[in-house]
């Protein structure tokens, strides 16, 4: 293992850690969301460029179409909220009162 | 110098993480991905991988970026947080340029470190590029992801069928009541 996967590994476990420590906006879960997406892609191609595993190739492409996926689920979520409630901030979502 | 372009580009990839992770509001953290998405595709066109990394540029940043953007601009507020106008942002983003720092002195450091936190991450292997030592006249890259229309049709059917359906429920989940 080489050592350009540290920090590819950091910028995931960063991205992580940003999704799951909300702050205000739903906006900037969704992008954290996107940057583990991205540091995945990017370990994945490393990993299959380094190896010459060549077949393996048409993997990262898969990871981005479902990728693709979520995040226009995720952001159609988001439009809802914000139709719903004017902004996307996190404290609107409170319909259980207990 | 340039035999560490690739440990370079990877510090400004943690970087820019840090600086949408430390969520400042939403415009400044999608500009901040644009840049890890294009220094990320430095990286992958680094170890030779010229589609992927065009893939990253259009269809991640070129896509999936420009419908974050704007969304953003559709829900966002009238005075938009920098990363040193609120306490916590800047201290999120302090930490995480601190710890990025310390990794990368302990990386340059030596030569024959060793570190192991799940895997053993080795420095040994870096320079070393494992070849068959034949690789014809055409790019395995390409090839491998020309595959995909061949060993992988049942791939791209999956994939297309779970497009169309991603689309029929947004379309769903849209219309409300």
């Amino acid at each position: 293992m080489s050592m350009v996967y540290i920090n590819i590994f950091l910028a995931f476990t960063l991205s992580f850690m940003g999704l799951l420590i909300y702050r205000s906006h739903l906006m900037s879960s969704l992008l954290c969301l996107e940057g583990m997406m991205l540091s995945l892609f990017i370990m994945m191609t490393v990993t299959i460029l380094v190896n010459h595993f060549t077949l393996a190739s048409m993997a990262p492409i898969v990871l981005l179409v479902f990728a693709a996926c979520e995040a226009a689920l995720g952001l159609s979520l988001l439009v809802m909220v914000s139709n719903t409630y004017g902004t996307d901030y996190v404290q609107n979502l409170n319909l259980l009162q207990c | 110098m340039m035999t560490y372009i690739v440990f370079i580009l990877s510090v400004i990839f943690v970087v820019s993480f840090v600086g949408f992770s430390s969520k400042p509001s939403p415009v400044y953290g999608g500009l901040v991905l644009i840049v890890s998405g294009a220094v990320g595709c430095g990286i992958v066109l680094s170890f030779g991988g010229s589609f992927l990394g065009l893939m990253v540029f259009l269809i991640y940043l070129g896509g999936m970026l420009v419908v974050f953007g704007y969304t953003t601009a559709m829900a966002t507020e009238q005075y938009p947080e920098v990363w040193v106008s609120n306490k916590a942002v800047l201290g999120a983003f302090i930490v995480g340029l601190l710890s990025e720092l310390l990794t990368a002195c302990y990386i340059l450091k030596g030569d024959d470190i060793e570190v192991e936190v799940v895997l053993k991450f080795n420095g040994a292997g870096d320079w070393v590029i494992y070849d068959t030592g034949d690789s014809g006249f055409f790019s395995e890259e390409a090839m491998g992801i020309a595959a995909l229309y061949s060993y992988g049709t049942w791939l791209v059917i999956v994939t297309g069928w779970s497009l169309l359906i991603g689309v029929l429920v947004i379309m769903e989940v849209t219309r409300g009541n």
